[in-house]
């Protein structure tokens, strides 16, 4: 969970948004951390280069909880 | 109250009766179209026929530079012209209205920009004619509700605009808007028709039910995989799904139903091919600065699947361009930007496959100050140039590769 917290907060800042201080597994990526497209896109190939897994292969994913699902 | 607009993200509606009020006591036009407000661009884009002005249309994103290089102008006030209200009297009716744009004259044209091969953005003018050539204005087309899911400054947004505003249908924005909205417009408006890329698309899936409202699927600007055309199969249950080929500067050219395209027989003698490559004629495009040749190369590979009738299909698209989710990035314009930092030996702008936006901007750059961070790289870049182009991934390294021809390798 906390390093999904550290490549969030690469992303946000990156674009120049406020960074969160905690994350939830029911936090939505849009909703509650306020990401866009271009940050989903920047998300997931964060994550890839991390875990190996291309958390949008299968579609969508809206929640910090069903990222911790896919890399697990 | 027949409507004309509706956008639920602002709560705004407009009325038709409303528009033609707003149209009529309209006191100024500038051809410069440089709004972030759906609405006002359709007002532009409509007193612009009726005073048979010019338009050029701006994504309202551009930031000042790009506004100075594009157009030699950051800010546009001095071209405000007075408009006589004689040439906006009889408009009593909505039928005054749309008669009065279908007369519209020849010489008319609209400007907008795409990202060109060269570096420079292209300048490229359409008429009417280039415009709305596959409009169709047909009685069964009044009833229909479109979701416009394009920004209005973009060839596409225009033409599904002109589309609707021809047809006298309601227009639902859907553009720019969260999921959840994007459904709930759908439902309540009864939307009957969606043009939009395969990313808007994509970022709609999955849906938690199906809309039988929805009955023509269109989309274009990038390759549309049959993954995504099986689950919107899914969820818009009664929509034929079209998927079309245009570009800036060609407007729509030819459709597709799944990925294979023909070519109507009207238009057979204003397309060929060289070395697989699709060839335009020039007759069918906008008029551009740089596009004198009798056929336009558009860059595109097909494979041609038969001759009689002539069917083909993309095999690759536009070899340097980069499709961030349907918007086209030109890497030579992103590299010649990060150039100017002071500090910055080389760099080179590459994309990479991404499952959300088709493609996103990387860069690796060979700095001479090792001060010099990411960060400071992004801040310079977002006063430059549109949010979409700015590199999501910047890598410090020692070399670049190149092609064997001394190109940098983009892949």
């Amino acid at each position: 969970m906390d390093n999904i917290k550290i490549i969030i907060n690469t992303v946000l800042k990156n674009r120049g948004k406020n960074e969160v201080e905690n994350i939830h597994e029911i936090s939505h990526l849009r909703n509650d951390i306020g990401f866009d497209s271009l940050d989903l896109a920047e998300l997931t190939v964060r994550i890839e280069a991390e875990y190996d897994v291309d958390i949008f292969e299968d579609g969508p994913v809206y929640t910090i909880g069903e990222i911790l699902q896919k890399i697990q | 109250m027949e409507m004309f607009y509706q956008d639920i993200s602002k709560n705004f509606q407009i009325t038709w009766e409303v528009l033609l009020k707003d149209i009529s006591h309209s006191k100024e036009f500038n051809p410069y179209c440089y709004h972030s407000d759906f609405y006002e661009v359709f007002k532009q884009l409509i007193l612009s026929i009726l005073l048979n002005e010019e338009i050029i249309l701006l994504d309202s994103d551009l930031s000042q530079q790009e506004l100075k290089k594009l157009t030699n102008y950051s800010e546009f006030s001095q071209f405000n012209k007075s408009i006589n209200t004689k040439n906006l009297s009889g408009l009593s009716s909505t039928t005054d209205l749309l008669n009065k744009l279908k007369q519209v004259n020849q010489n008319w044209s609209l400007t907008l920009f795409t990202s060109g091969t060269t570096g420079l953005p292209k300048k490229v003018k359409h008429s009417f004619l280039s415009i709305t050539r596959f409009i169709k204005v047909s009685p069964n087309k009044a009833s229909n509700i479109w979701g416009f899911a394009y920004s209005p400054t973009h060839m596409a947004g225009v033409q599904v605009f002109f589309q609707a505003l021809l047809n006298q249908n309601l227009i639902v924005r859907l553009f720019g808007l969260p999921k959840e909205m994007v459904f709930q417009s759908i439902e309540k408006f009864r939307i009957t028709n969606i043009s939009a890329t395969p990313t808007f698309y994509r970022l709609l899936l999955p849906a938690k039910k199906s809309y039988s409202n929805v009955t023509h699927i269109t989309s274009g600007g990038e390759k549309f995989d049959e993954k995504t055309i099986n689950q919107l199969k899914m969820i818009f249950i009664n929509a034929k799904i079209t998927n079309i080929y245009a570009s800036t500067e060609t407007g729509t050219l030819f459709a597709a139903n799944g990925d294979i395209f023909s070519i109507k027989p009207e238009l057979i003698h204003f397309v060929r091919f060289e070395h697989n490559e699709l060839l335009i004629h020039k007759s069918m495009m906008g008029v551009s600065e740089i596009n004198s040749e009798e056929w336009y190369h558009t860059g595109d590979v097909v494979e041609v699947i038969s001759e009689n009738p002539l069917q083909f299909h993309f095999v690759s698209r536009s070899k340097e361009m980069i499709n961030v989710g349907g918007y086209k990035v030109n890497p030579i314009e992103v590299e010649d930007t990060i150039r100017n930092i002071e500090g910055i030996h080389d760099v080179r702008v590459f994309s990479k496959k991404n499952s959300v936006l088709g493609n996103i901007i990387c860069c690796e750059i060979i700095r001479t100050n090792e001060q010099l961070d990411e960060s400071t790289i992004r801040i310079y870049l977002q006063s430059r140039l549109q949010e979409f182009k700015i590199p999501r991934l910047v890598r410090f390294v020692n070399n670049i590769p190149t092609t064997r021809s001394g190109k940098t390798k983009r892949n």
